[in-house]
């Protein structure tokens, strides 16, 4: 009896260990650990404050802040099939029923959403790696600078996988691996920008004068964009001492989205709706 | 008591773009009527200094002896920590005059823009420039 219990859980683990094989992939591909000196690094320490909305083409911009300004700015150059998923977007966005996915808490910004965000920043970089910290969400991005690759079958995130090295003091990175708006759970503002799980993109960080980071991202997606779009972001060193904090977006969040309608709501005092929209 | 009044559109403008933005950061702003202030006398009953928004709950005597309470939302507790405002900024049972952009359907909330305690001292944006233009129950 014994030993056929021994003999069924021994079969039952070689049945699991053949189910959970298939598909697996390197586990940790080789590579030889290359990086900058640290004391070639730049000094990028402090908080830092994106300069600018966070809407990317400001043309959009419509309600509170108003029409900034005329014209196009920022607008991806977007195939005929995505410009229209664009604008039915805006046309959702006009009667309040394109919320912004931040609003219900708990996802990542993403990417290229990570650099659009309000709230300060940090950007702590080590020759192996660095990380940049968004207080807002809160968001972490990792880039991996010590000469590691993107692996092979990198599955898709909302910020995908990093990897890069520094040319001088730019820091230089490729992102691959983005799910883009495939989910419906990830857009690039709230007025309804969104790339595909196609979309990839290169960036590069450069400090600019004391006060300012640039960061310039190149985004490509063979699915919704006709050429690479251009993004550059600003970020300006906030005062010496700025402290970060928690974020705990669903900590007394009385802005959730009723599903039934897509409209941001209002919670009174009693946990019920106003109803606002 | 309520006061309403209706500034010129480059000081309602003026008045968004120098404050502490409370709907840019989470949510869309577009419930709240930038168009129009509001201003309210009452009674702190709470200040929720969390995140992702700050929330003044004030609550307000119509005059005849009802009590309405009123959700007023500002910055995330991060940002006005920063800038150096506390949970004590608004202490329970502080009396206090509220100036706010209200939502669209008079519901009692709205976006705060400032706030005078009784002696005087004030919180956020408040212009004594400003005078209400008219007034409603």
């Amino acid at each position: 009896m014994r030993a056929s219990l021994i003999a069924l859980t021994a079969g039952l683990l070689l049945v699991s260990g053949l189910s959970y094989g298939q598909g697996r992939g390197e586990q940790i591909p080789s590579y030889t650990p290359t990086v900058t000196a640290f004391d070639k690094l730049p000094d990028w320490s402090g908080a830092w404050q994106m300069v600018g909305g966070t809407v990317f083409d400001r043309a959009t911009q419509t309600g509170q802040g108003g029409a900034i300004d005329a014209g196009v700015r920022e607008h991806p150059p977007y195939n005929a099939e995505w410009e229209a998923i664009y604008q039915k977007n805006l046309a959702r966005r006009d009667k309040n029923q394109f919320p912004d996915v931040f609003t219900n808490c708990g996802v990542p910004a993403g990417f290229p959403r990570m650099f659009n965000l309000p709230d300060p920043y940090e950007f702590a970089i080590r020759p192996e790696e660095s990380w940049i910290l968004s207080e807002n969400g809160p968001n972490v991005m990792r880039i991996y600078t010590d000469g590691r690759k993107h692996l092979p079958d990198q599955w898709e995130t909302y910020t995908g996988d990093s990897v890069g090295h520094w040319e001088g003091d730019t820091l230089v990175f490729a992102t691959i691996g983005l799910k883009g708006s495939r989910d419906g759970d990830s857009i690039l503002d709230r007025t309804g920008l969104v790339l595909s799980d196609k979309s990839h993109g290169t960036t590069r960080i450069r400090k600019v004068n004391d006060n300012t980071l640039e960061v310039v991202m190149t985004i490509e997606d063979s699915k919704a964009l006709t050429k690479p779009w251009v993004v550059t972001k600003q970020f300006r060193k906030l005062p010496v001492g700025t402290r970060l904090y928690d974020y705990g977006c669903a900590e007394n969040n009385r802005n959730p989205v009723d599903e039934k309608t897509g409209k941001t709501l209002l919670l009174g005092p009693n946990g019920k709706p106003l109803n606002i929209n | 008591m309520k006061w309403i009044y209706k500034p010129v559109l480059a000081l309602a403008i003026a008045a968004l773009l120098g404050s502490v933005q409370p709907a840019a950061a989470h949510h869309s702003g577009a419930g709240f009527n930038s168009g129009k202030i509001i201003e309210l006398k009452g009674t702190i009953k709470e200040f929720q200094f969390k995140n992702p928004h700050t929330w003044i709950q004030v609550l307000v005597d119509d005059g005849t002896g009802k009590i309405t309470e009123w959700s007023l939302e500002w910055g995330s507790p991060n940002q006005l920590g920063r800038m150096g405002y506390r949970p004590s900024t608004f202490p329970a049972g502080a009396k206090v005059t509220v100036r706010l952009n209200p939502v669209r359907n008079g519901e009692p909330a709205g976006g705060f823009i400032a706030a005078k305690f009784e002696d005087g001292t004030t919180i956020g944006r408040w212009d004594d420039k400003v005078s209400p233009s008219a007034a409603t129950p």
